[in-house]
């Protein structure tokens, strides 16, 4: 197998780079379709995500995929990029670097975020387009399912992913969990419209939540980010009867000052929520709620700071378990590896040994016809000589062709042995 | 015959169990959940058979003295447990239950194995009344656990402690449904077993009449009195249903058992002779010989059981 990988990460290439290299539904399989035109005998599989835009092609031989240039000219040629404009941030990696790229990728150790869960989704999407557009083939479904056996070994046997990194994912799983049983029957209010708040929405939805209702100074952007996730946008007026319906409130506004204050949310919210669990999150810098908030009976007030020590914390036990991680990787790209291997040297091996094999038996029935006296206990004897002498002879050819292996396919290495031992193809 | 099942095996089980829900407080390997199961469930078939041992000697029994009816209690709430474990298997819930458990076993190791009935006393009304009292205090030995696991939570959550593998608790929302819950059935439960006392002792027709005095009966009503005004105020001040004031008032309910339990095991009552014939738990069988079931009108020792 012919194995290659070229393509732009969120390491070594910027925003700009990856937004414009990045494909749609419909450009990949688009894309496949030309690369598979261009190369016939080639397999294709696009990765494109909001950090990585990556081309995997692989060929059963050593001339059947693309060299590095060509693939890099075909990725860049689809988008009309010119190749001065990627200089420096374009990577490219060969056998058995490009099979350990993408088993890091789909077990989130080349994310961003590391462990996040949402690549190895990305990267069973990648290759089913691949499939559906027919650019995959036997060499890229090997690679890909055991990429998706790495990433899952590695989410069962390390806590890799146990970890949440992100404030909103930590507040959500971490935190209001802990108050909350489900989500999907509590009141969620929203302040503010910004980023934050549309990122916690994401992690609450997901967690089940359906009642969503927004509140923001601004309602056209309010009513936007509701629609967005369907939620209700309400006036910015009825914040103190919203904080008082609420079980779980994002803070997320860009105001300057505190703008739920301690002493009249002691004297309007708390006689109407009657010490009712109240899962505050303010997300603000600086606070949209004063602190002696949190100090109402039922009410769990958590900031930005409280919820970056968790975060850190998370982060750390992260890094903690990135060794037992890596070692899965190389334990797997090693057993692909040389599976590949085996697959390209087999019928080799196979031939060598029938070649010595068969003139073996033929002389020792020659050489058993001659002596017909031998007793059973000398004919075994010599039948043991022989094969030891066969082992022997082919113990060198084999040890080199397992070395060359090591390298890459050694396809010249091959070529010279079944010319040598005339094998047959 | 005997099958060499004694208080000693369940007793271990338990305590193994306990054991490795403490060792998950420092390592959490995986075989923990699954050996926290098996001991659990171990525990449990021993206790069913040491009961049913009992059950078998005895036509009262399992509820046939302190001793039996205690050990019906801690194989009730290790029922439960066991539930909760499959139902909430990250939660240290284990940490708090099973120490009720083995304090019950306990309880049930120094009780009295003598009958608490009369042989003359209504046999429907004896085991209706101790297993809706066996069934209450289940009920305040549950809510009184969620209230405390709901305390520490909420504590936890004020302090922003970070959420720890080794030491998990349920929701708040599950606890304090939970803790509802066993307030309303320990209520119920605890006045239907009341209700039953009394009813069996007008159904005896002796003359010897209710004996309100008996100390049992008193602390029982306090605590069904208490358990009353609990779901009254509960239910009239909103506030009360929820959060830590319902975890506060199981919590009482719970010292309110303790001190019933207390009365029922050392005092001389209706309900058994305190203090005497403990030791259970070995080869005795907590039933008196000469108290098999006797027609009406024989001669027989004077009436025990009240409420």
């Amino acid at each position: 197998m012919n194995l290659r990988m070229v393509g732009c990460t969120h390491r070594a290439s910027g925003v700009d780079l990856r937004q414009q290299l990045a494909f749609g539904t419909e450009q990949t399989s688009d894309a496949l379709a030309r690369w598979r035109e261009r190369f016939p005998t080639a397999e294709f599989a696009l990765l494109s995500t909001c950090n990585r835009v990556e081309l995997y092609a692989a060929g059963a031989g050593p001339v059947e995929a693309p060299e590095t240039d060509e693939l890099v000219d075909a990725l860049l040629s689809y988008h009309g990029v010119p190749t001065k404009r990627v200089e420096g941030q374009i990577l490219s990696l060969h056998q058995r670097e490009a099979v350990a790229h993408l088993y890091r990728v789909a077990a989130s150790l080349d994310s961003m975020v590391v462990g996040e869960p949402q690549i190895l989704a990305q990267v069973k999407q990648a290759y089913q387009r691949s499939v559906d557009s027919g650019a995959a083939g036997p060499a890229l479904h090997d690679l890909f399912q055991s990429a998706l056996r790495a990433a899952r070994r590695v989410y069962n046997e390390t806590s890799l992913h146990k970890h949440r990194v992100s404030i909103p994912s930590v507040a959500i799983a971490d935190f209001a969990s802990r108050v909350f049983e489900r989500f999907d029957d509590k009141h969620v209010l929203v302040i503010g419209a910004g980023e934050m708040a549309e990122e916690t929405i994401r992690y609450l939805q997901d967690a089940g939540a359906t009642r969503i209702h927004v509140v923001n100074r601004s309602p056209e952007r309010a009513l936007e980010l509701a629609t967005a996730w369907n939620g209700v946008a309400v006036p910015w007026e009825r914040l103190w009867d919203e904080l008082a319906a609420a079980d779980l409130v994002i803070g997320a506004t860009g105001a300057t000052e505190p703008i739920v204050m301690a002493q009249r949310f002691e004297r309007v919210v708390a006689p109407l929520r009657q010490q009712r669990p109240l899962f505050i999150l303010d997300l603000a810098v600086p606070r949209n709620f004063e602190p002696e908030v949190g100090e109402q009976l039922g009410v769990y007030l958590y900031s930005l700071d409280d919820l970056a020590v968790a975060c850190e914390r998370n982060r750390d036990a992260r890094a903690a378990e990135l060794p037992a991680a890596e070692q899965i990787i190389v334990a797997e790209t090693d057993a692909f590896m040389a599976a590949a291997h085996r697959h390209i040297t087999g019928p080799v091996i196979s031939g060598l040994r029938r070649n010595l094999e068969e003139p073996k038996v033929a002389e020792l029935e020659r050489l058993f016809k001659k002596l017909p006296d031998l007793d059973e206990r000398s004919r075994t004897e010599i039948t043991q000589f022989a094969d030891r002498l066969v082992n022997k002879l082919l113990h060198p050819p084999l040890e080199s062709l397992r070395d060359a292996s090591q390298e890459g396919p050694p396809h010249g290495l091959l070529d010279a042995l079944r010319r040598l031992f005339r094998l047959e193809e | 015959m005997s099958s060499g099942v004694n208080m000693l095996c369940f007793t271990a089980s338990f305590g193994v169990a306990l054991a490795l829900e403490a060792v998950g407080l420092w390592a959490r390997p995986r075989w923990r959940r699954l050996a926290v199961v098996a001991a659990a469930v171990a525990g449990i078939v021993a206790q069913t058979w040491y009961l049913a041992e009992r059950a078998s000697a005895s036509p009262w029994a399992p509820l046939s003295s302190q001793h039996d009816w205690y050990l019906s209690a801690a194989w009730g709430l290790a029922i439960v447990y066991l539930a909760l474990v499959l139902y909430q298997p990250r939660a240290a819930i284990g940490l708090f239950l099973l120490p009720i458990v083995l304090a019950l076993i306990g309880a049930a190791r120094f009780a009295s194995t003598e009958p608490m009935a009369g042989t003359e006393m209504p046999r429907i009304w004896g085991i209706l009344h101790g297993v809706f009292l066996m069934l209450g205090t289940i009920a305040v030995l549950l809510g009184f656990v969620a209230g405390l696991m709901y305390l520490v939570q909420s504590a936890r959550l004020k302090n922003k402690a970070p959420l720890s593998e080794r030491f998990r608790l349920p929701s708040l929302e599950w606890l304090e449904r939970v803790n509802a819950r066993s307030l309303i059935a320990a209520t119920i439960l605890v006045g239907l077993g009341f209700v039953s006392g009394v009813l069996m002792r007008l159904a005896l027709r002796d003359g010897s009449g209710l004996q309100w005095t008996d100390p049992v009966v008193i602390s029982l009503s306090g605590m069904f009195s208490w358990l009353v005004a609990a779901e009254a105020f509960r239910l009239a001040y909103p506030a009360a249903r929820r959060g830590r004031k319902v975890a506060y008032l199981t919590l009482a309910g719970f010292v309110f058992l303790v001190i019933t339990l207390g009365t029922f095991m050392s005092s001389k009552s209706m309900h058994g002779r305190g203090g005497e014939n403990v030791g259970a738990g070995q080869k005795t069988v907590g039933i008196n010989p000469t108290a098999r079931p006797q027609r009406a009108g024989a001669s027989s020792p004077p009436a025990e059981v009240t409420p």
